[in-house]
């Protein structure tokens, strides 16, 4: 008896004590923040949360009234986590970041540097750090988080989905999760890239539900675009050729589509199903060098000339063709961060870190200035798998 | 402390009750006068309506006088008419009994064995005896002169059918159920094992009822230790009365103050004899259809005998959808609660969503959300147990139209939560033993109480208490985890899983400790070519 109400007492007083971060809140208590913007004003952060309103979002019947499934409260403080916890004044509900899918930075505070306003987000136990971190391209994050969008109701939503289907089919796009960029920020050897999101169209069509209501909104939201960073300083953004060739050294490729010339003229699309690249490098008297190999596989997608796809030396044309494709992409892209922003993007300098560690302690304080100078060398290697359900393009019969 | 100790070892005496008579004719003779005897009988009996008594004469010339006493109701009357008093009155008063006795202790044997043409007679000297055989329903014939009758066995009383199982039906198997009468009920497992090993004893239980109890088990089979125990158990027992086994269950359980059963109980002849034949002992009470099997181990109650009926895939599935069912009706409402009120960055987003739009609205925190459906939920179906059957589909359209539609149309709870409760019922529905479910629905609400008050972190203290307090019980010795813990190798044959039946050469180890090889068949080949 005795002993029971010890035992009893002594599991109240544990349960009591040692639980962790916990905090007891109902559903109806909670403003879902799908997306938070961060820009600055001044000296002080303004910080947008994008809330779900539940009830216009969920599939249930009748509980839907035509007010917008989302709203954007809007603070401005000091700090990020007091603009945040400033937004109460307005909103009814504490943001919940739990759910957080995308973190967007206004490229004005992106130019002056993100460090400083990442460490919240990492360090509060309620956010998940596995959302993407974008950038508003040449606007306010905030523009960015006021569009209404249709197909995905939720703004964030849209851009996270939009991100994640361009990555798995298209390819040249760039995801990058909160820790993925600290881990970048705080490695040597390799600076930060951060896609871009733009606001297409009349920025101030957005935000009313009548965008919606169009099937050519007047405002849409695009992932589009690598912002290069200098360590947590925006630099610049690269092209889109300059992007794919990116993506394609920094691994970052899994499946995308690949156009190449034939050989008598007119092009041909080819779907990459599998990439790999790795970077090599070698110190030969003192000198890094670099090698890039990339190797892919591919399916022929889309043939718009005369080409005979049932030999197989056509088949080894067009593979010759993607290989230069990647190798040219590959070196643009490296031309134009080494010409243009002067930094290591790639990640030459971990890889030479990795190979040649004796020389990366004397190299490593001006790593930059070594890699514009450093030859790097390009070399691919295409394999076309399948050809698609017809053999020939029906093109070449057309001819006769 | 000293308080509670002194309490403990008070005893109640016994005050001055209707038991007096009792206590007084467990020594009281026979007497000789028949007149005498009457009376006596009427006295105790405080000249009770129902108790039948008819005097005659027998004999020619030297004519004796002669009663016979029996309840109505209890006893065949026609048996009393054809071989009692028929007998009795003609044939013997056709016998010259000058010629044959005189008179004295001689009557008794020559009427016993002459007259009466019934196989079941005992001879009855004391009083004890004659009221324990009347209100049994036997026949007490009593002769002028002699001090002794009596009793002829010819009880007969109203009963119900051997019908189909009521609380554990199958499809595949057996269809007869106990019923009232221990005897048939023990007759309806003779006819399944028709092995002498199969003993029996059975002893009266319950100084007012005294109910036949019997204890039946296979010699050889059953662990001689744990028989033992249960006459042991038996023993002890000192009640009034025994009206179900549930008198006896409580009374010999171990585990005394465990939620969870640890003497097994069914209705259906085919368990009790597979039990049987697994070494396990079974407790037959008279007045209920609902026989015990000891000792009773965790994994027993989610077994059902058409498991064993059916091919082995479909029982071991089966079995394992019963204990996903086991941890959905204890755990899914808490789990609910926890989730949507501590750990909402578990839940997927898209389901977050929709469970907060429901959650719009809605007045009440998760858990007084879930604990009213719950308790809603208990009351209905409490009363579609006790209400009169005319008027059960009320009740269940009201109850349905309540609970399912009006509520969550009303905002009082949301939908999301309605599905929850209304699967873990169902799923408390599943096991194949009431009992089993009766633990877990009390359980339940500690568990919601838990998660409402500490998230996944009460709720995994909640489950290790539970595993330490399932682990730390026994059913007769066994370890009643076993063979989950102790981890018996041998056994898992039949615990989560139910294998082929020619991989069950042997019985359960811990059960049955002697006689262990149960069977040899190999598991069944097309013909081989070297065979003939």
């Amino acid at each position: 008896m005795k002993r029971s109400v010890i035992s009893c007492a002594l599991i109240i007083f544990c349960l009591m004590t040692m639980t962790g971060c916990w905090d007891r809140k109902e559903l109806n208590e909670l403003a879902i923040a799908m997306g938070i913007g961060i820009d600055k004003d001044g000296d002080q952060y303004v910080v947008t949360a994008q809330v779900v309103n539940p009830g216009e979002v969920a599939a249930q019947k009748g509980a839907a009234v035509g007010r917008a499934p989302v709203i954007t409260f809007q603070a401005k403080d000091k700090t990020i986590y007091e603009a945040i916890r400033k937004i109460t004044k307005e909103s009814p509900r504490k943001i919940y970041s739990s759910h957080l899918r995308v973190l967007v930075i206004g490229e004005d505070l992106a130019r002056e540097g993100i460090g400083r306003s990442l460490d919240l987000l990492s360090r509060n136990q309620e956010l998940r750090t596995d959302f993407y971190v974008m950038i508003a391209k040449g606007m306010k994050a905030s523009d960015v988080l006021n569009v209404t969008t249709s197909l995905e109701k939720i703004p964030s939503n849209k851009i996270f989905y939009a991100l994640e289907t361009s990555d798995k089919v298209y390819g040249p796009t760039y995801k990058e999760t909160l820790d993925d960029l600290i881990s970048t920020l705080v490695t040597h050897g390799k600076q930060p890239a951060i896609t871009g999101v733009v606001l297409k169209g009349n920025e101030h069509e957005g935000a009313p539900m009548d965008n919606v209501a169009k099937t050519d909104p007047d405002a849409r939201i695009k992932v589009d675009g690598i912002a290069i960073f200098k360590k947590d300083k925006l630099k610049g953004w690269l092209k889109e050729a300059a992007s794919a060739g990116y993506v394609i050294t920094t691994d970052q490729l899994s499946k995308g589509i690949m156009h190449v010339k034939c050989p008598k003229g007119g092009k041909a699309a080819v779907e990459i199903i599998n990439a790999k690249t790795k970077i090599k490098t070698k110190v030969v008297n003192g000198q890094p060098e670099a090698f890039v190999y990339v190797r892919q596989e591919g399916n022929v997608g889309e043939v718009e000339c005369h080409i005979d796809l049932t030999k197989p030396e056509s088949i080894t044309q067009l593979e010759k063709g993607i290989e230069k494709r990647n190798v040219e992409l590959v070196k643009t892209s490296i031309k134009e961060v080494k010409r243009k922003y002067k930094i290591d993007s790639f990640g030459f300098g971990e890889a030479v870190h990795r190979s040649n560690p004796e020389y990366w302690k004397k190299a490593q304080k001006n790593w930059d200035k070594i890699f514009v100078h450093m030859p790097v060398h390009v070399k691919a290697e295409m394999k076309i798998r399948r050809v698609g359900t017809i053999g020939n393009s029906f093109i070449e019969e057309m001819k006769e | 402390m000293g308080f509670f100790k002194k309490n403990k070892t008070r005893r109640f005496s016994r005050g001055p009750d209707n038991l007096d008579a009792e206590q007084r004719n467990k020594n009281d003779q026979l007497k000789t006068s028949l007149a005498e005897n009457m009376m006596y009988i009427k006295n105790t009996l405080g000249n009770s309506d129902d108790v039948q008594t008819r005097q005659f004469e027998i004999g020619k010339g030297l004519t004796i006088k002669c009663a016979v006493i029996y309840m109505k109701g209890l006893t065949d009357e026609a048996a009393i008419q054809d071989f009692v008093l028929k007998t009795l009155m003609t044939e013997v008063k056709n016998t010259d009994l000058e010629q044959k006795i005189v008179e004295g202790p001689q009557l008794f044997d020559v009427l016993k064995n002459l007259a009466v043409t019934i196989s079941d007679i005992q001879d009855i000297t004391d009083y004890q005896k004659l009221f324990e055989g009347l209100l049994l329903g036997n026949v007490i014939y009593l002769i002028d002169g002699q001090d002794k009758g009596m009793s002829f066995g010819v009880n007969k009383w109203d009963e119900r059918q051997v019908s189909e199982p009521i609380a554990q039906s199958i499809v595949r198997g057996p269809q007869d159920a106990f019923n009232e009468n221990i005897l048939t009920n023990i007759a309806l497992v003779r006819r399944r094992i028709k092995s002498p090993a199969l003993w029996l004893e059975m002893k009266k239980i319950g100084k007012l009822t005294k109910t036949s109890v019997a204890v039946m088990y296979m010699k050889g089979i059953a662990n001689d230790k744990t028989v033992e125990e249960v006459r042991q158990r038996l023993k002890r027992i000192d009640i009034d009365g025994v009206l179900e086994g549930g008198n006896i269950e409580e009374l010999i359980r171990d585990g005394g103050k465990s939620p969870f059963p640890t003497v097994f109980n069914t209705e259906r002849p085919d368990v009790i004899a597979a039990g049987l034949m697994e070494g396990r002992i079974a407790i037959f009470v008279d007045g209920t259809p609902f026989n015990l099997l000891v000792p009773a181990l965790f994994v027993q109650f989610f077994q059902t005998p058409e498991d064993y009926y059916n091919r082995s895939y479909m029982g071991s599935l089966i079995r394992l959808l019963r204990y996903g069912a086991f941890f959905m009706a204890l755990l899914a409402p808490s789990i609910y609660i926890a989730l949507t009120t501590f750990h909402q960055e578990m839940i997927p987003t898209p389901l977050l969503l929709s469970l907060a739009a429901q959650r719009e609205g809605v007045p009440f925190p998760a858990f007084v959300e879930a604990v009213l459906m719950e308790v809603t939920f208990e009351i209905i179906r409490e009363a579609g147990l006790r209400m009169p059957r005319a008027i059960g589909p009320a009740v269940s359209i009201v109850g349905t139209l309540v609970i399912g539609t009006s509520a969550v149309d009303a905002g009082m709870v949301s939908a999301g939560m309605v599905i929850v409760v209304s699967i873990t019922e169902i799923a408390s529905f599943v096991f194949p033993n009431y009992e089993m479910g009766i633990a877990v629905r009390m359980i339940r609400f500690l568990f919601m109480a838990l998660a409402a008050s500490f998230g996944f972190f009460g709720i995994s203290v909640g489950l290790i208490a539970l595993v330490l307090h399932l682990c730390s019980l026994r059913s007769f010795g066994v370890p009643y985890m076993s063979p989950l813990a102790p981890f018996i190798p041998a056994d898992q044959k039949d615990a989560l899983f139910r294998l082929p039946k020619w991989k069950m050469s042997s019985r359960p180890r811990l059960i049955n400790q002697e006689n262990v090889e149960r069977e040899q068949t190999p598991q069944p080949r097309p013909p081989q070519p070297n065979e003939n």
